[in-house]
């Protein structure tokens, strides 16, 4: 009878590989009511109950929480379910779209309206709501004429952060022109403190924080019009005012009466430590100019800390305009399940729960009284008042411009050749522009 | 009426060891051959390979019209103003650093692993002494990189955290920035994949030495030979073929090496190496076509290598 055990053998083997496929499948969409209801101002024309909508996303943990809070409304409202996806690969995202089987939707960075161009629907065809928009998001979600992506989130990054506690104590006030700023720091240096903290490792994309500092210089010194030329390739990367925004730049990071540890330190830094530094029990600086999410990584460590009182920030002084990160809801497919999701993101409704939950801000107007925080309003407010506000210029300038322009400062705080590096970077520039 | 009776007779047509070969031969030509050729096909083509890659030629800048990419992946890390410049970039280059990578991790990997296999082979604990130094290859490279990275890290106040700047400091010295002080950088990486390594090498020679008839090392103790000219007038001529095999083992992985240099320094402060590079291109910057050129370049350094490879198994085969 020994052989008889072979078919057994070979039977157990497929239930058991039975249950774990049927554990791996896909969860059965529970069976809705089969009418779709419309309440309050959600549009669901032309939704079937228990239609699926394909995501891909980057975030995690609370961050995704937050953006199924924000979509709950809608999904239940419609009936649609969502299947997402969250990761922060986005060689996965290039593999599925070059394969063919892009997400229904993606929330990506603003370079992938223009990678993937030829493979978006229009916002305009989608039914998004355009009155709800300042016109600058119209503008850079625009390519080649057509509105491909929709503005969802968006972060400040022309901030810096500070104790007003510290300030307090040393008898410094905010500044609020670049003059003061600058003036605020040589006094800063000349009573033996530190006025800077400074950190650029960050994996693959080290440099980031000393670009978007050069980009606030720009802002300041020349304005948003003038980044956005550099986007646009109108004004190469080596002309004489990035040079000078470098140089203003320069002084303060490689030097360590300026910057916690000098050029090695600037260099080997993480950019959360460098946030850390000024807000630790005994502080190494006074200020940092990271981006909005910085409140985040000081109560990660110090969960103590008040805000006002421990920590705050004030927008970098006689900016002309904002730059910021901001994520967009881009569309692979058509469906009437999309496209309640665009209506209902891009409506007043859509703005006031972003804005509710509070993930970070909403680039929809409707949103602006929403906050539950005094933080958030802050920043809102800040974001509301700009005249403009510019896309990071190295994410925004596609192939491979921004990995250039990241090595390319690390370079030049290392010591390398300022002349060398920013044509090196301005050839990038033209290179990427010209595909 | 005498019958004939037709023997079964053992008798293969010409086509049949084709049929056994042919299961392998479709999963190489799906997962191997076809994307390599498809590889070199994208390298002549633009980011997206959506034309040739003459059209991203610029006017006024050198062009290698279809070889474009190759003109880039080649020459673009290198600063031709001078040839001083140029051999300075190069040393910083990608290619630079992975000769680098090949000169001291292959010598260092191979030698301190015969060292080691000599050693233990003294000792009453071999066994507890080769795991310890085998284990490392048990970490994941990325696992080893972060944990490299503390190891290295540059604290800015007083306190460092960082084992290797703590003793440093508290000798009386200044903490350096090992990460991002050029050339010593990537010297510094070359470190943490002799750690990673060496285990492998040992392993492989310790098996070779006492696959060694004990009959000839006494041999060669009666003819007076001290332990030194044993090791390298005994040992080392009849393991040779093993560290033929070894070296070149080592130099393919060295070549693709890309996970240390990824994780810790991003192939940043002038340490990029050929795969990192690779990635850099293909993924942070969606350039397909240089990318795969870069990709091209490096299968034909990898080449040699294998059929060294190769040739020495076979003749390896031929004698048994």
């Amino acid at each position: 009878m020994k052989h008889n055990r072979i078919p057994w053998t070979i039977l157990a083997v497929l239930l058991v590989s039975a249950l774990v496929l049927g554990a791996c499948a896909q969860q059965a969409t529970p069976t809705q009511e089969p009418e779709v209801q419309t309440p309050g101002d959600i549009d669901c024309t032309g939704v079937t109950a228990g239609d699926t909508v394909s995501m891909l996303y980057q975030w995690s943990g609370e961050e995704e929480a937050k953006l199924t809070a924000i979509l709950a409304p809608w999904s239940e409202a419609c009936g649609v379910t969502v299947t997402p996806e969250s990761s922060r690969d986005q060689a996965l995202l290039d593999t599925r779209v070059q394969a063919g089987t892009p997400p229904d939707v993606a929330f990506w960075n603003v370079t992938q309206l223009s990678q993937y161009k030829d493979k978006l629907v229009d916002m305009t065809t989608l039914g998004a709501n355009a009155a709800n928009y300042a016109g600058y998001w119209g503008e850079i979600g625009t390519i080649d004429g057509r509105w491909l992506g929709l503005p969802v989130k968006a972060d400040v990054k022309t901030l810096i952060w500070y104790s007003p506690a510290n300030f307090q104590t040393a008898g410094y006030t905010v500044p609020t022109t670049w003059e003061e700023l600058d003036a605020l720091v040589e006094k800063m240096v000349a009573d033996g403190n530190v006025p800077w903290s400074m950190g650029f490792e960050s994996g693959d994309a080290t440099g980031w924080t000393g670009t978007d500092f050069i980009q606030d210089i720009l802002l300041v010194t020349q304005g948003p019009e003038y980044v956005s030329k550099i986007i646009t390739g109108e004004i190469p990367y080596n002309d004489a005012g990035v040079r000078e925004a470098y140089e203003i730049y320069g002084k303060w990071a490689k030097d360590p009466k300026y910057t916690v540890g000098g050029a090695e330190g600037t260099l080997s830094t993480g950019f959360n430590d460098a946030i850390l530094k000024v807000f630790s029990d005994v502080p190494e600086a006074f200020m940092v100019k990271q981006s909005g999410f910085a409140s985040g990584t000081i109560l990660g460590t110090y969960p103590d800390k008040v805000y006002g009182v421990d920590y705050d920030f004030f927008g970098v002084p006689g900016a002309k305009g904002l730059q910021g990160g901001s994520d967009w809801l881009m569309v692979f497919n058509d469906t009437p399940a999309v496209r309640s999701l665009i209506k209902y993101l891009s409506s007043d409704k859509g703005g006031q729960m972003w804005a509710e939950v509070g993930f970070d801000l909403t680039p929809n107007a409707a949103g602006n009284a929403s906050y539950a925080s005094a933080e958030s309003i802050k920043k809102a407010e800040l974001l509301s008042s700009t005249t403009g506000f510019t896309p990071d210029i190295g994410d925004s300038i596609p192939g491979g411009f921004g990995s250039v322009e990241f090595g390319g400062i690390t370079d030049f705080v290392n010591g390398g050749d300022l002349t060398t590096i920013l044509d090196t970077i301005a050839a990038a520039q033209a290179d990427a522009l010209a595909q | 009426m005498a019958k004939t009776i037709a023997l079964p007779v053992m008798k293969q047509k010409r086509w049949v060891p084709w049929l056994y070969l042919l299961p392998a031969m479709i999963i190489m030509s799906i997962f191997i051959l076809y994307p390599m050729i498809n590889t070199f096909g994208l390298s002549f083509q633009n980011a997206d390979s959506t034309a040739s890659a003459a059209t991203t030629c610029r006017e006024g800048q050198p062009c290698w019209g279809v070889f474009e990419n190759y003109r880039y992946a080649l020459t673009n890390e290198l600063n031709m103003e001078t040839p001083q410049t140029t051999w300075e970039s190069f040393w910083i280059s990608s290619y630079g650093n992975t000769i680098k990578w090949l000169l001291v991790m292959v010598t260092g990997t191979v030698g301190l692993g015969l060292i080691f296999a000599v050693l233990v082979d003294r000792i009453k604990l071999e066994s507890l002494a080769k795991s310890i130094i085998f284990m490392p290859m048990a970490i994941s490279f990325v696992g080893a990189g972060v944990i490299w990275k503390f190891v290295y890290n540059y604290g800015t106040s007083q306190v460092q955290i960082g084992i290797l700047n703590a003793v440093i400091t508290s000798l009386g010295f200044e903490p350096v920035a090992w990460l991002s002080k050029i050339p010593l950088n990537t010297f510094m990486l070359i470190v943490v994949g002799i750690w990673m390594w060496t285990g492998f090498c040992m392993t492989l020679l310790s098996s070779a030495i006492k696959a060694i008839p004990e009959e000839i090392i006494e041999a060669s103790r009666i003819d007076g030979a001290t332990n030194f000219d044993i090791f390298t007038k005994v040992q080392v001529p009849i393991i040779a073929p093993t560290i033929v095999v070894v070296i070149t083992t080592m130099v393919i992985n060295v070549l693709k090496l890309f996970d240390i240099v990824y994780v810790m320094t991003g192939g940043n402060f002038g340490t990029n190496v050929i795969a990192t590079r690779m990635y850099t291109e293909m993924y942070t910057n969606a350039n397909y076509g240089r990318g795969t050129a870069i990709a091209v370049i490096l299968v034909l350094f990898i080449v040699p290598f294998i059929i060294m490879n190769i040739r020495r198994f076979t003749k390896q085969e031929a004698m048994r």
